[in-house]
């Protein structure tokens, strides 16, 4: 009886004390220490298939971008970690209640966009040195924009400052393989050149400049390469100083909507 | 200056604006181009049939799987797919959309929709597919939005809240683009929605015109709804219309009253629901209707695909309009004013004694559901559903998949409407699923079984069947060479003897076909697609690569 007094006690203490460290009182263990226990949690657990920065790996993606795939709710986000997604990679993970909530809470904290917070330019004079620079004739920028370059409307989600400076002075350093091109001569003479979006033993299917989709058989081919540089121009001595912060703030800008309160959009 | 150069340099590389690749002069006159599926149904008169003639009775028993493409989903695969020179545009459940190479069966793009993390959709995660206007994709979603996509990347242009998903609204249907708009309604039959159909710019997404299907107090139909029914009378809408260019009209087929099985919360014939709704394409104002189910009991939704037919009437042309409806009768109906001109039942049905002269159903005595349950034919998937109907000019038939022999019981009882929730007055039992779950057949002709039936679209009478041991939800596609294809649940995918029915080749998919075939080529030879359990087959003859 006595115990069952003193455990009736402690409840509202052990509140008051989650309070004080800014705990959230819909979530149970989001205190800065549950947030680094989740953090070790992830590196054993989690960051073989989504990397040791939750940026994404080889199997897994990326959980920074404050928009989950599955749900970004607390009860998503718990349902997904204990029980898993039927027909993927990701399975159960035999965690207790506390670690699965010590590990929301580093999910909560890790959020590649915050560095948006830490900008020094200013991203409304960004916007002005994007549209000046031409970027939007090659870069989607939510519906509109070009096609030949990734699409920017999240890229400040999924992309540091760091990785933001060098994709516009140094582009050829990061070209990731949906970038990069086929170039070939077919049997016949004809020169064929475009995006590659797939390619397999005996085809590639491209997308040339015009928007127009193919396919093209190899056997049908006399030569080919597949271009791994970028096309876009590096903009190295074109754009620094202010104009540079301003549009590295302006990229670091365009973000995910999170769905952390697993609402549609 | 220097930015200027070298936007030229990275512009004349790569910033060629798209093409324009499908005008709506090319949807109208989809016939003349064969090689291409341009929409839902194949053309705006949605007649499912192809002029192409490669594969003929000769040479169809030589057809070899090409390829396969494999959902990476597992819900029910009910899409028929687009093909727009030598690209194939399909949406696999439950909304994605992906651009396939139609020579291999590898993708070119995937557009996955961010999908809120419940959707309150009845009957499955299913959508029926895409349409497409110039250089967009356009599909609907199970959150009720609309969405634009950029046919050369698979990157959103627009999107469109159609309707409030949490409140039971969902959008399966295959949009239709009639000029510059994109015409899309709500599933939620069974969830107390009020439909409607709406037209959007497809430019923008703006919502330029809206026809309630369950007319609001104030329009004309809303006297069929006593007091505040209306607001939960359903009139969903999930299989795409048709349109006729000459007279600017859109067809379009009206799902059931709701409650579904509890007539008696909505006294009255309960406009439009059951109906084929004629609207002006420019405005949505309605021209005309006909309600196949007035004050429907049976859930006899009339989503069917209106089929748009140029007959000889009794000696003179008249553009009809043909219906293999629900409720189990066959209808031909004059598009241009909606008069009935013959109804006649195609399967067995137990619910009305016949049509009068004006084409209004007699309701049978005994047949409502009761708290017991009452054993009515057709079931409750009705003598044929959403899946396409074919007409043949060549033969002059009309061919529908149709659920012969085949009753359930249908029970009854008050309901309070809940948002969102199940919105149903009763329900139906009976040994055939209405929607396949677990792979074995256990039950035989006694509790009703599948035909691939032809009717005389004049006389509304039977030519030929093609019967089956298991029902079907497959469509049906007919060509120029007289072949009919279609499948069933039994996991066959067949080719018929349009003239005969005579079976000419058949193959095991391994899972059911709940999809409707199409037909294309691909450097100048004709393939075969059909989605199957969780994937999509495309067929060819053997010799071609």
């Amino acid at each position: 009886m006595k115990f069952r007094l003193s455990v009736i006690l402690f409840l509202p203490a052990l509140a008051m004390l989650y309070a004080q460290h800014g705990s959230t009182p819909d979530r149970p263990f989001s205190t800065p220490e549950d947030e680094a226990a989740g953090a070790q949690s992830f590196r054993s657990q989690c960051a073989a298939c989504h990397g040791g920065d939750a940026t994404g790996g080889v199997v897994g993606p990326s959980l920074a971008t404050g928009n989950f795939k599955n749900g970004g709710s607390d009860e998503a986000l718990f349902r997904v970690i204990t029980k898993g997604i039927p027909g993927t990679a990701m399975t159960a993970f035999a965690l207790n209640g506390r670690e699965v909530w010590q590990l929301i809470a580093y999910l909560r904290a890790v959020n590649i966009g915050k560095a948006a917070e830490q900008v020094k330019g200013d991203p409304t004079k960004g916007a002005q040195v994007f549209n000046a620079n031409g970027c939007g004739h090659c870069h989607t920028n939510g519906t509109a924009g070009g096609f030949v370059g990734p699409d920017l409307s999240e890229i400040g989600s999924h992309r540091s400052l760091a990785q933001l400076e060098s994709a516009v002075l140094e582009p050829d350093d990061d070209v990731g393989p949906d970038y990069w091109s086929l170039r070939a001569r077919t049997k016949t003479g004809q020169t064929i050149t475009g995006i590659r979006l797939n390619e397999d033993m005996t085809s590639f299917q491209i997308r040339e400049a015009s928007g127009r989709l193919r396919s093209v058989w190899k056997t049908d081919l006399a030569s080919f390469e597949i271009v791994k540089t970028s096309p876009m121009p590096s903009f190295k001595g074109k754009i620094s100083g202010r104009d540079l912060e301003d549009l590295i703030a302006y990229l670091a800008s365009l973000r995910a909507q999170t769905n952390t309160e697993g609402q549609a959009k | 200056m220097k930015h200027f150069l070298a936007t030229v340099t990275i512009c004349g590389l790569f910033c060629v604006s798209a093409p324009a690749q499908v005008s709506f002069d090319r949807l109208v006159r989809a016939q003349r181009e064969p090689q291409n599926w341009l929409t839902y149904n194949g053309n705006l008169g949605s007649t499912h049939h192809s002029a192409l003639d490669q594969i003929n009775a000769a040479n169809v028993g030589n057809l070899d799987l090409k390829w396969v493409s494999q959902a990476q989903s597992l819900e029910k695969f009910e899409a028929t797919p687009l093909v727009v020179d030598g690209v194939m545009y399909v949406s696999e459940p439950p909304n994605t959309v992906v651009a396939i190479d139609t020579r291999t069966g590898r993708p070119f793009w995937i557009y996955e929709h961010p999908m809120p993390e419940t959707t309150y959709v009845c009957c499955g995660n299913i959508n029926r597919g895409v349409a497409i206007l110039d250089n967009t994709i356009f599909v609907g979603t199970l959150d009720a939005h609309l969405v634009a996509i950029d046919a050369s990347t698979g990157r959103k242009k627009w999107e469109t809240v159609v309707a409030d998903y949490t409140q039971g609204y969902a959008v399966t249907v295959a949009p239709l683009v009639v000029k510059d708009k994109v015409i899309v309604g709500p599933a939620g039959g069974e969830r107390g929605i009020s439909g409607f159909l709406a037209a959007y710019d497809a430019q923008t997404g703006k919502e330029v015109w809206r026809f309630n299907t369950i007319p609001h107090p104030g329009e004309p139909g809303n006297d069929t709804w006593p007091g505040d029914s209306w607001k939960t009378g359903g009139g969903s809408v999930w299989v795409t219309g048709s349109y006729d260019p000459e007279a600017n009209l859109i067809y379009w087929g009206i799902g059931n009253p709701g409650p579904d099985w509890n007539p008696a919360v909505r006294k009255g014939a309960n406009l439009y629901s059951d109906c084929v709704v004629a609207l002006d394409a420019d405005t949505g104002k309605l021209k005309w209707y006909y309600q196949f189910t007035p004050n429907d009991e049976w859930d006899f939704d009339s989503v069917q695909v209106p089929v748009l037919a140029d007959l000889s009437w009794k000696g003179k042309p008249r553009k009809t309009m043909l219906w293999g409806n629900r409720n189990g009768f066959f209808y031909t109906l004059d598009r241009t004013g909606g008069q009935f001109l013959q109804g006649k039942a195609f399967v067995k049905q137990t619910w009305a004694v016949g049509i009068d002269e004006y084409g209004k159903p007699i309701k049978a005595p005994g047949k409502s559901p009761s708290l017991s349950g009452t054993d009515v034919w057709p079931g409750v998937q009705g003598g044929t559903n959403w899946y396409a109907p074919s007409f043949s000019p060549h033969t002059g038939l009309f061919y529908v998949t149709a659920w012969e022999d085949y009753h359930t019981n249908y029970f009854t009882w008050e309901q309070e409407y809940e948002a969102g929730k199940s919105y149903t007055g009763g329900g139906a039992r009976g040994p055939i699923p209405s929607i396949r779950r677990e792979p074995f057949i256990k039950w035989g002709p006694e509790w009703g079984y599948g035909v691939v039936r032809a009717l005389n679209p004049v006389s509304g009478e039977k030519v030929w069947d093609y019967k089956m041991r298991d029902v079907s939800d497959a469509g049906i596609l007919t060509t120029a060479s007289d072949l009919l294809f279609s499948g069933n649940r039994e996991g066959y995918f067949f080719a018929l003897d349009a003239k005969t029915g005579k079976e000419l080749w058949k193959k095991y998919l391994g899972s059911q076909v709940a999809a409707s075939p199409i037909t294309y080529t691909v450097d100048g030879v004709q393939y075969v697609s059909v989605a199957a359990g969780h994937s999509l087959f495309t067929f060819g003859l053997k010799t071609a690569r």
